[in-house]
């Protein structure tokens, strides 16, 4: 249990009848780069603020190295937390608001100036020590934030989506540079986002939060390539989610009939898939375009046609009207925009490993 | 910390520390009670006692009533605070306009002088249009020399000049009152209807006015209970005959020593005040709800 | 049309401004004038009643004016804050009553506040309390509610994240009010005592009841003198009191006004 940094058991927030988090349980080990991932409203910040103790939860228990937090105030957990507004304080300097934890704990001067030198060199911010928040860039004042809260060397980092007010180029440095911090302290984090490409590029696992609950819990590529529910497949990267009406199984070999169609598509041996799917999901990329592209042997192959094209720059989305009702996007490179035009038939082509069944 | 779970073990801390969030109210709480809610109940016991036997008695009310004189500085009391009321919002509305709506380096000037007398207190403004407006002031003796008076105008110690220096006194009030109101009016309203054809005539009258008919009424309202509830303009620029409320009240304590009296009547402006003031705040209530801003 | 309209709205707006600036104009001249026909000729000009001033009969009024002024600025800091402090960060159950609590003295005319205080502390038997701890009391009514409001906004306004922000790097409560909180809010605070003095030190309604013989105030003392005669040193009185006065918010904002950082900050 020691290795244990975090432990939600039943971990439940109501408001009056509203649920906000229903029973959630999770173990968050040491030195684990964790994402609570979700759509807003979906209870990450709620569990988040919950952990840091700012609220209380309504049911179950919270325990943080083994210890139960129940009555524990905020002050006294020995976490850190980066805010999305980063919120730091705007009379004090850089310096003064790394140096801010360790102040208020009574650390002797010499130790502060110490870690607080260590903390901005973590974080690339030598130099800036006599400035203040307002004089700082927006990433430089990431940065501070992520150093102020390191500096206390908490056991637990929580970050509140701390990347979101970056521009887009920023964001993307900041994550390789999250996690190699994150690696460099061996620190437990605990990331909230509701960005996807985030949550895969730093996490060690990945959670799906949906409704107050967990949708999923696993490593961000079992996410991607095995969602369990049509929720996290549709909201993690793009993908065709085709209701299923019938599983039929003929030998190792599997069918399954769309619904509302004549469409049968085999589909792999290798995934236990539940008997009773109901979904089914093919991701973009997956779909070929016959022509060109060779297909591997055994694919199923549609007729259809262009319903419309959106170019992307590197790649065009391709959506196919296969059936009357039913229309699969597809990923192709633009080299191939010019035989590609709305209106054309073309045939495509899936291969059964890339199907996936989902029971709801 | 609003929501605390009953079953949760922190309930009774959190509960207990909630109290103690209370104890920072008992000095401010305790002033206030002491020198002003337990000395506005006494006077309110007091304006129920005769004036020499401090027995209950409802004379000094019947004496409110009843006397001429009372009731006289009663309505001019009235009368001198619609006329302020009155003149401060009008000249308050072009300044106002100029601020809410002006870009330019004057704006910061002009904003200044409107506001800096506040900082000048009565005193000195009272004086200033005192040595402007008596006999041997300022304006009659520019009258006089230009020849256009044979004889000093009364400009001073009636209710021309108590309306100047309330209207002066009151003025950066109205301004505020309007620039808050006007400057919530979307500029591109203005110009949508010029764009469709509006003189700038027709702006006024058909968009800027009834939009800040809101702060308009509450020019008029802070600058009616300003006026009604002052004390030292009209006691020094009125004169001795000029009485309203506020100076009888004096009055009644200084060379009366009628204090039953003198409780009646700060009762009479109290409850004047109270009225107007709930009355106004329900019009405007009104006003903003029907105009949705 | 529109140019005359354009044209009557600038006369207009010369002429309310003209109408605001005369008195003070007037005053500072007639100060300056040898005798009191007011003169704008800066040839003719003296200081002789500015010496007039330095004589116990406006030193005594004046220094009694500060004095009050100070004590009244300093408590009504101190209890506003407090009052504020409830209110708008512990949120205690039933804030907006409190609120309206410490803000109903705004809704009671001043000369009825004086009145009240003078029949309570006359029938209450506390005649010796007249003078200047009535005036302490009496002005700390007043200015109360204006000192508990601004910086009950400046709380208001304050980003409730930097207070979460501290807490959770391990800052008590104590700590993050001294630490946090207070120096946020400064602004506000000194603005609320800066306006409380100002209230007192120029105030006459409440006053003009609660002076005694010996402990008078500078207003009161002015009033009674102009009942009599309207001679220029009053005019030099007045300026003066402005001029303090301008000194005393220059100083109040150099000593709370923040230097720039704060603004543009968080938030």
């Amino acid at each position: 249990m020691s290795d244990i940094d975090i432990e939600l058991i039943s971990v439940r927030k109501t408001y009056g009848n509203a649920l906000v988090v229903g029973d959630i349980s999770l173990s968050i080990p040491k030195g684990e780069f964790v994402s609570l991932l979700g759509p807003s409203g979906c209870g990450k910040t709620t569990t988040l603020n919950m952990i840091a103790g700012f609220q209380q939860p309504t049911g179950g228990e919270i325990r943080i190295r083994g210890r139960n937090q129940a009555g524990v105030p905020p002050e006294k957990r020995n976490i850190g937390l980066v805010f999305q507004n980063y919120a730091l304080f705007p009379h004090m300097t850089v310096a003064e608001n790394v140096a801010f934890g360790l102040r208020m704990k009574g650390a002797p001067r010499a130790e502060i100036d110490q870690t607080v030198n260590t903390a901005l060199k973590s974080v690339h911010l030598e130099g800036f020590e006599a400035h203040y928040p307002k004089e700082l860039s927006g990433g430089q004042q990431q940065r501070t934030a992520l150093a102020r809260a390191i500096a206390p060397r908490p056991s637990v980092l929580l970050l509140d989506e701390p990347l979101s007010n970056l521009d887009l180029k920023l964001r993307e440095a900041m994550r390789v540079e999250l996690k190699e911090i994150q690696q460099q302290l061996a620190m437990t984090f605990v990331y909230v986002t509701h960005d996807q490409e985030e949550a895969m590029a730093m996490s060690d696992r990945v959670v799906v939060m949906s409704g107050g609950v967990i949708a999923q819990e696993d490593k961000p590529e079992n996410i991607y390539n095995a969602p369990r529910t049509s929720f996290v497949a549709d909201f993690i990267g793009k993908s065709n989610i085709l209701p299923v009406s019938a599983v039929r199984a003929t030998g190792d070999q599997r069918e399954i009939t769309i619904n509302h169609s004549n469409i049968s598509l085999a589909v792999g041996s290798d995934q236990a898939g539940p008997p009773a799917a109901r979904f089914c999901c093919i991701r973009p990329e997956d779909v070929r375009i016959i022509g060109g592209e060779a297909f591997a042997e055994g694919a199923n192959v549609l007729d259809g046609t262009i319903s419309k094209i959106v170019n992307l720059g590197a790649h065009l989305d391709l959506w196919v009207t296969v059936d009357r009702d039913i229309t699969i996007k597809a990923l192709v490179r633009s080299s191939r925009s010019d035989q590609l035009k709305t209106g054309n038939h073309v045939s495509i082509s899936i291969a059964p490993a890339a199907i996936r069944l989902l029971h709801e | 910390m609003t929501i605390v779970a009953t079953d949760s073990p922190a309930a009774p801390a959190l509960r207990r520390f909630a109290l103690r969030g209370y104890v920072p109210l008992f000095p401010p709480f305790a002033v206030l009670l002491l020198f002003f809610a337990v000395p506005i109940g006494m006077m309110i016991g007091i304006s129920f006692q005769d004036p020499k036997t401090a027995q209950f008695s409802l004379g000094s009310y019947q004496r409110f009533l009843t006397d001429g004189l009372i009731i006289a500085g009663l309505f001019r009391t009235i009368l001198m605070s619609g006329l302020v009321a009155i003149c401060v919002t009008v000249m308050a509305y072009p300044v106002a306009y100029f601020l809410a709506r002006s870009t330019s380096r004057w704006r910061a000037i002009v904003f200044a002088l409107a506001i800096a007398p506040e900082l000048a207190g009565v005193v000195l403004r009272t004086y200033g249009w005192l040595i402007i407006l008596e006999d041997r002031g300022f304006v009659n003796d520019a009258l006089i020399w230009l020849g256009l008076v044979s004889s000093p105008l009364p400009l001073a110690k009636n209710l021309f000049g108590v309306v100047v220096g309330l209207t002066h006194v009151v003025l950066p009030f109205g301004i505020l009152a309007l620039l808050t109101s006007i400057q919530g009016i979307d500029p591109n309203i203005e110009k949508a209807a010029q764009i469709l054809g509006a003189s700038r005539l027709s702006v006024i009258r058909h968009i800027l006015l009834p939009l800040s008919i809101p702060g308009t009424v509450s020019s008029l309202l802070i600058s009616f209970t300003m006026a009604a509830s002052a004390y030292a303009t009209p006691a020094l620029l009125g004169g001795a005959r000029f009485k309203v409320l506020a100076t009888m009240i004096s009055e009644q304590i200084m060379f009366y020593i009628n204090w039953p009296m003198a409780a009646v009547m700060a009762i009479v402006l109290l409850v004047l005040m109270l009225a107007i003031t709930f009355a106004g705040g329900r019009v405007e209530t009104r006003l903003h709800k029907k105009l949705n801003v | 049309m529109n140019r005359l309209l354009s044209g009557l709205f600038w006369i207009s707006l010369c002429l309310i401004l003209a109408f605001i600036t005369l008195p003070l104009l007037v005053v500072v001249a007639a100060s300056l004038s040898p005798s009191s026909m007011v003169t704008f000729s800066p040839a003719d000009w003296t200081m002789k009643w500015y010496a007039a001033l330095w004589a116990s009969k406006w030193l005594d009024p004046f220094i009694l004016s500060v004095k009050i002024a100070v004590i009244v600025s300093l408590v009504s800091g101190v209890l506003g804050a407090l009052g504020a402090y409830a209110v708008a960060y512990e949120k205690c159950p039933g804030s907006e009553a409190i609120m309206a609590f410490l803000l109903s003295p705004l809704a009671v005319p001043q000369i009825v506040k004086g009145v009240a205080i003078v029949l309570f502390l006359s029938s209450a038997g506390l005649y010796t309390l007249l003078g200047t701890p009535g005036l302490i009391a009496g002005h700390i009514v007043l200015t109360l509610p204006f000192a508990a409001r601004m910086i009950a906004t400046s709380i208001y306004n304050f980003d409730k994240n930097l207070d979460r922000a501290a807490q959770i790097l391990g800052a008590s409560k104590w700590q993050r009010v001294r630490h946090i909180l207070l120096p946020l809010i400064k602004p506000g605070l000194f603005s609320g005592m800066t306006f409380a003095f100002i209230i007192s030190f120029n105030n006459i309604p409440l006053s003009v009841f609660l002076v005694r013989p010996g402990q008078t105030t500078l207003p009161i003392t002015v009033i009674n003198y102009m009942e009599y005669s309207l001679d220029p040193v009053l005019a030099a009185v007045n300026v003066a009191s402005l001029i303090f006065i301008l000194t005393t918010i220059f100083l109040f904002e150099k000593l709370g006004g923040f230097s720039a950082q704060i603004h543009g900050g968080s938030k």
